[in-house]
């Protein structure tokens, strides 16, 4: 739903964007004033959704245009895009400078050796479309070819050729006729079997544009091509097929997987910064830059930490906060493991009561006589497990608000299935028409878009540094919350709210969240 | 087991029992049953490190697919040592996990456990106690190391005082190894040892 209707007007909008802006929302009270969507908005964000197929021609353009450039081989210049992402320019730049490094950095050629530093970049490259094309398929030992000699030059392998016709493959330990024998820019060889099975493994693995040459400390890369020349079971050629295209969208930095169930959309976005997309086929939202749920104004590094903490720590808390006390005496942290409740410090020997922390001796022969509650007398004294309980309480006070609005969040759903049915009943009893209620599905929607935001800030503040920034953050994060609940609170009573009423609550609700991440939703923008 | 499996581990066997490491004594293979799937390995501590004149069972199972996936080895004698664990034997060195090629034999993983004995990583531990003492306590570390080769893997060096210790714990009714693992854990102190086992 849209709900930033009303924009604020800004005066500080110097109006220097284009005329032609394709515009966000196309409201209907746009023609109020024509505003520039991504300076009254901070969640504006602009994006596409693609299927596989979409993304697929995509890359391969890329490919292709790799291709007329250097001549290389569609195999080769994945490699090559992936390792620099999918940045044409940068590719051919460092193609230019010089091809023997480029290849050596995007593990195409061994390290360069002695004989690989004295050769020329020139040659580099007739060796970069040789091996691109054919040279990894032929068995290095034949030598049929001089250049091919050249490229595997003073490697240990080459010494066997006193044996040319047949020799033994080294994982293997059979011996194969030499044509069986395959081997990378590196020149380890090894027999077609022995690789076909050694793909096959990596693939089950997940492994598949980073499959490596199977000598030890070699990290030369095993090409798409090679790969797919060997293995021959569709099942397998599928799944490295997937794995590949996989890698190949998350090396692009342009382009998210949606993380929706089953969801085979991408999005793209030339704009890689922390806001919301939305799917536009299972209309999962989240945060382009992380791919988790949307987080604002949190950014993506507090809001990962803040969920592992809340993972981590929530059933250590509440099991602590639940069934522990500190010793009034000594401040040990005291777990009660029995009914009774005259307790006894295992540490300091001090007898209190459970209930009252008070000295079990003034409780005398009248049991639980301690109705009263009182806050412990001692928590000026600063002992480590009174820090600890305070940071406890600290950590638990923003858990407990971020956990509510979360599962307020989830009751959304039954508020508009209640709202539904109420406006059925106005509508039955004829007193106006469905059209005349629409207003309250924006105003429920418009709730729960404040409260989604409201739930965000909690991390924000945990994580703040006590000061007037947190100071201004508060009081803005209390001006929301306190306009949500006015919000909650009319909708509940719609029958008795006059609209505009209602309508002028929506709008401060949405104008404090809109100030709040105005100034603390700092979207650092990478392009 | 896989064809290719076998006949590697049989050609394997052959090159260590072939290689010149065997013939100084420096590393030995054996046979545990006749599938071929589980091996006992044995390697020398290497000279001038705590671990010289110990020799060092280690348990290798191999994999179905393998040489294309890493044997399983671990320690059976026990060791001090920051990669590997003094509990159960396990080993974190790279080649045993990500970095392994189908390309290395079974000589290759003993020798690169022997040189880990001589090199350890204590920034990449697998026993964080023993990779803090090295770290911290060195003088105490190689103490310990040494102490542990002599009990475990026939060293020649013995401590007569972290014996004494041992057996005050021993008195006590504690097992000799947990009595031996809290006090090298403890640095040897004896009283914070004590209060280990007891509280």
């Amino acid at each position: 739903m849209d709900s930033d209707i009303e924009m604020e007007l800004e005066s500080d909008n110097d109006g220097e964007f284009d005329d032609d802006y394709d515009y966000y929302n196309t409201g209907e009270d746009c023609d109020v004033e024509r505003l520039d969507p991504k300076r009254a908005d901070p969640e504006y964000f602009e994006y596409e959704c693609l299927t596989v197929e979409d993304i697929e021609k995509l890359l391969n353009e890329l490919v292709e245009k790799l291709n007329t450039i250097l001549q290389i081989t569609p195999s080769l210049a994945k490699v090559l895009l992936l390792e620099h992402q999918w940045n044409n320019a940068a590719v051919v730049e460092k193609y230019r400078q010089d091809a023997n490094a480029l290849l050596v950095s995007a593990r195409i050629k061994p390290p360069t050796t002695a004989v690989d530093a004295a050769s020329t970049s020139a040659a580099a490259a007739a060796q970069l479309r040789l091996s691109s094309s054919s040279g990894y398929r032929t068995s290095t030992a034949s030598s049929s070819t001089s250049s091919l000699t050249t490229a595997a030059s003073g490697n240990p392998q080459q010494q066997q050729q006193s044996q040319p016709q047949r020799r033994m493959c080294p994982v293997c330990a059979s011996t194969q006729p030499n044509d069986k024998f395959y081997s990378l820019a590196c020149g380890h060889s090894f027999c077609k079997d022995c690789w076909t099975i050694y793909f096959e493994t990596q693939i089950f693995q997940g492994i598949s544009i980073q499959i490596g040459c199977m000598a030890q400390q070699c990290n030369v890369r095993v090409p798409e091509d090679l790969v797919l020349t060997l293995v021959t079971r569709p099942v397998m050629r599928d799944k490295y097929q997937q794995f590949a295209f996989k890698d190949y969208v998350k090396s692009h930095p342009q382009l998210r997987f949606c993380p929706g169930p089953n969801c085979q959309i991408i999005v793209q976005s030339s704009e890689i910064c922390a806001k919301r997309a939305i799917c536009k086929v299972c209309h999962t939202g989240f945060c382009f830059k992380c791919g988790m749920d949307y987080h604002a104004p949190t950014d993506c590094q507090i809001i990962r930490k803040w969920l592992t903490k809340c993972a981590d720590d929530s059933e250590t808390a509440n099991y602590i906060s639940a069934h522990t006390k500190d010793c009034p005496k000594c401040h040990i942290c005291i777990e009660k493991n029995g009914g009774c409740n005259h307790m006894q410090c295992f540490n300091c020997k001090h007898d209190f009561c459970w209930m009252c922390l008070g000295d079990w001796k003034t409780h005398g022969s009248e049991y639980y006589e301690c109705s009263r509650y009182k806050d412990n007398p001692n928590i000026a004294n600063e002992s480590v497990h009174v820090q600890a309980r305070e940071a406890l309480k600290k950590y638990l006070h923003y858990y407990e608000r971020w956990e509510n609005h979360s599962k307020s969040l989830k009751l959304e759903q039954q508020t508009i299935d209640r709202l539904r049915q109420r406006i059925n009943t106005k509508v039955m009893n004829g007193s106006g028409t469905w059209i005349d209620w629409q207003y309250l599905f924006n105003a429920a929607a418009l709730l729960a878009k404040c409260r989604y935001t409201l739930q965000y800030t909690y991390p924000y503040a945990y994580y703040m540094e006590p000061g007037s920034r947190k100071n201004l953050f508060e009081y803005q994060q209390a001006q929301l919350e306190a306009e949500i609940e006015n919000l909650s609170w009319k909708i509940e009573r719609a029958e008795t709210t006059d609209r505009a009423v209602l309508e002028n609550q929506m709008d401060i609700a949405e104008k404090r969240r809109t100030t709040l991440l105005k100034d603390f939703f700092p979207v650092i923008v990478k392009t | 087991m896989a064809n290719m499996a076998v006949s590697r581990i049989k050609r394997e066997f052959k090159e260590v029992m072939r290689s010149e490491e065997i013939v100084q004594c420096s590393i030995k293979i054996e046979l545990v049953n006749d599938s071929w799937t589980e091996l006992r390995g044995e390697i020398a501590g290497p000279p001038d490190t705590p671990y010289e004149g110990g020799k060092f069972v280690l348990e290798i199972k191999v994999p179905e697919t393998y040489p294309f996936n890493p044997p399983k080895v671990r320690f059976i004698t026990r060791i001090w040592h920051p990669n590997i664990s003094s509990v159960t034997g396990a080993i974190c060195l790279d080649i045993l996990k990500d970095n392994w090629a189908a390309a290395m034999t079974l000589r290759t993983v003993l020798l690169s456990l022997q040189a880990l004995l001589a090199a350890a990583e204590p920034d990449d531990p697998q026993d964080a106690v023993v990779a803090y003492q090295f770290k911290d306590k060195h003088d105490l570390f190689v103490l310990t190391a040494r102490h542990w080769t002599n009990a475990y893997a026939g060293g020649p060096t013995t401590f007569p005082d972290c014996d004494s210790k041992i057996q005050r714990l021993k008195d006590m009714g504690i097992d000799e190894h947990d009595a031996r693992a809290v006090l090298s854990k403890e640095n040897w102190n004896l009283e914070k040892a004590t209060e280990c086992l007891f509280s």
